[in-house]
């Protein structure tokens, strides 16, 4: 059987994200197939249960992908996103999930290698770590 | 009532068909329920293929539809348009990505692309069912007026661009000094407060003794610079230096400069709150050189941290340097120092030579004029953030290089760096055209994908008014939080951090992110 492949899911927000995701496209750079993009307006609107839902999910490694903190498209926007990461990483750690597999990038709309460098991170965080591991006693 | 889908594949660029089984997309959309019409189109931006779609889309009477395209904002205004014409709302056709999502980055690898191109088709049919249709609205504006904050060369620049426009200016000058612009200029008047938004503001105005109002649709802060005097350490050890357009003003009026000249380039160079962000180089190189044309006996040296010349005002330098003008360069660790002892000598490190010069000056002028001191009052009055060196911040240096974050709030001249006559000139220009513009148009565009706020959820714990970039969010009559539709800008900021999940994004509800992320981590690729 072949090996299990890898879910990583990434919320990306319209603004510089999206733009430098599709530069990195149009100028050629190749990335894992296994990664999977939902558009959000802003990383601001990413909420923890987005996240944690996308963990529930499946998801072995999420990521969020926004503007520049200081370039935002919406001004303060990502620097509620990385909030926000923070916040579930701080969860993930109690609940005894390795908080790698949460992780917040910034670019500029021309930083077109960024999203490859990101998602190459990720899966092979994902693929390092494997699937989350169910079970225990709640179950 | 059941949701009508139409499933639109576009076969353009000619990797989807190559990499892609369009016939499989074709087929898994037209087993999937709800889905009422497929169409396979060679190019979706060509008119006769849109037409096409658009007919079906109206003879099924369609209600949403879900395109296979490419990037969202090149094609999402064709589309709008054209179902429009077929009665679908705007905010009911979902785009779908494929182009720079699957085939461009995924070429060497087909299957997976294909599974995932399925499983993208999947997700947005799940998040097209969820969608609902909504509407935007125009408010009028009241007035044409463009009221332009400062009356220096930005200021008057900006006011004869918006005149052209056919905007009705109005000009605020804090001093009395009398200038030649069109529209109305009132002097020895100041901003103190401003309410309303976007295309219908009512300024506050201090005139003389009297607070006058004021409605303005647009705004241009043209403040300028302001500093008259050195500061930080070298303001302790001299106190007669002079600003560079003093210098050029006395020149003039052949009043010239007595013993050796120093031009240094911030008053405060060793200072942290105030970086070198630009600084008007061209006026110095213009200043130096005819001064040195003027009195050539006189010793000039120019001590600077970064030199920028704009366009071909870089030969400007090799001039300098054959008229016999000194340059020195420095870095933070060698800034200027003057001994209070010795008020006539100036020590500067050489960063290229790394030696300390010791220069018995007669003038000493300081070529960079900080951000007015009255910034941060008029910031305050029209809620716009400030840089940390106390200018008005812009919103994107990319988006929009005179815009703030509040749409009809424009901003040029020195109020954002300093600058020299001419950049400031060409940048009061671009706002006030830009203003004009927005003006002419009479009406402004809001809602659509805005949030909400479910009243019965909310505790009013204010958390929304303090994260909105905006100040959309209000506590209404009831003493629960209202959106204020106008100011939203639907980044949904304010929904994630909701500690009661009062508030609802319209076009990006939670059900609709995380029913697409299910479904979109349902596919095995």
């Amino acid at each position: 059987m072949a090996e299990k492949k890898p879910k990583v899911i990434g919320f990306i927000c319209a603004g510089h994200g999206m733009e430098a995701a599709v530069l990195s496209a149009r100028t050629g750079k190749q990335h894992d197939a296994s990664v999977r993009l939902v558009e959000v307006p802003c990383a601001g609107r990413v909420d923890g249960i987005h996240l944690l839902k996308a963990f529930e999910d499946g998801a072995d490694a999420v990521f969020v992908f926004g503007c520049l903190e200081k370039n935002c498209f919406y001004d303060t926007g990502s620097i509620e996103g990385r909030k926000r990461v923070g916040y579930v990483k701080q969860m993930l750690d109690e609940a005894g999930i390795e908080k790698e597999r949460i992780e917040m990038f910034n670019a500029a709309s021309s930083n077109a290698w960024m999203f490859p460098q990101a998602v190459e991170k990720m899966v092979e965080t994902a693929r390092r770590l494997g699937p989350i591991e169910k079970g225990g006693e709640g179950q | 009532m059941k949701a009508k889908i139409q499933v639109v594949l576009c076969k353009c660029c000619s990797e989807v068909p190559a990499l892609l089984n369009t016939d499989r997309l074709a087929m898994l959309a037209t087993d999937a329920d709800m889905v009422v019409s497929v169409k396979t189109v060679d190019a979706i931006c060509d008119g006769k293929n849109l037409a096409g779609v658009v007919g079906e889309a109206k003879e099924k009477e369609v209600d949403r539809a879900v395109v296979l395209a490419c990037h969202k904002k090149d094609v999402s205004p064709a589309l709008a348009k054209a179902y429009k014409r077929a009665g679908v709302n705007e905010f009911m056709v979902e785009i779908v990505n494929l182009r720079e999502e699957v085939v461009l980055p995924h070429i060497g690898e087909p299957e997976r692309a294909q599974t995932k191109a399925e499983t993208m088709l999947r997700a947005a049919l799940v998040r097209a069912v969820m969608l609902k249709p909504l509407e935007r609205l125009t408010e009028g504006m009241k007035t044409n007026n463009v009221v332009i904050i400062g009356a220096g060369v930005a200021g008057q620049a900006a006011a004869r661009a918006a005149a052209r426009t056919g905007a009705h200016t109005v000009i605020l000058e804090k001093t009395g000094k009398s200038m030649k612009a069109p529209g109305v200029i009132l002097t020895h008047c100041q901003l103190i407060g401003a309410k309303g938004w976007t295309g219908n503001y009512t300024l506050k105005i201090k005139a003389g003794e009297k607070v006058e109002e004021l409605g303005a649709a647009a705004i241009i802060v043209a403040t300028g610079g302001g500093w008259t005097e050195l500061m930080g350490p070298l303001a302790k050890a001299v106190k007669d230096a002079v600003p560079l357009y003093k210098l050029y003003e006395r020149m003039q009026s052949n009043d010239l400069p007595k013993g050796t000249v120093v031009v240094v380039d911030t008053p405060d160079p060793a200072g942290k709150s105030l970086r070198v962000q630009d600084y008007a180089w061209d006026d110095t190189l213009e200043t130096v050189i005819e001064l040195k044309k003027k009195a050539p006996s006189t010793q000039i040296y120019v001590v600077f941290q970064e030199m920028r010349a704009f366009g071909l005002d870089e030969l400007a330098y090799k001039e300098a340097a054959d008229l016999g003008i000194r340059f020195i360069r420095y870095d933070k660790a060698g800034a200027p120092r003057i001994d209070p002892k010795a008020p006539t000598r100036l020590a500067v490190k050489d960063f290229a030579q790394g030696e300390v010069l010791n220069i018995q000056f007669g003038t000493l002028v300081f070529a960079s004029i900080p951000p007015n001191k009255d910034n941060q009052a008029i910031a305050d009055a029209l809620r716009i953030p400030m840089s940390v060196d106390g200018s008005v911040r812009r919103g994107s240096i990319q988006r929009g290089p005179v815009e703030t974050v509040r749409p009809g709030i424009y901003v040029c001249g020195s109020a954002l760096f300093p600058k020299s006559r001419a950049l400031a000139e060409q940048e009061g220009e671009t706002a006030g055209s830009m203003a004009g513009e927005f003006v002419k148009n009479g009406k402004i565009a809001y809602g659509g994908s805005v949030a909400e706020v479910e009243q019965e959820k909310c505790s009013a714990c204010l958390t929304c008014i303090r994260t909105c970039p905006y100040e959309a969010p209000f506590i209404g009559k009831a003493t629960k939080a209202e959106i204020r539709t106008q100011l939203c800008q639907g980044c949904g900021m304010c929904v994630g951090i909701c500690p009661s999940k009062a508030i609802e994004l319209h076009h990006f509800t939670d059900d609709q992110i995380m029913g697409q992320a299910r479904s979109l981590l349902g596919g095995d690729f």
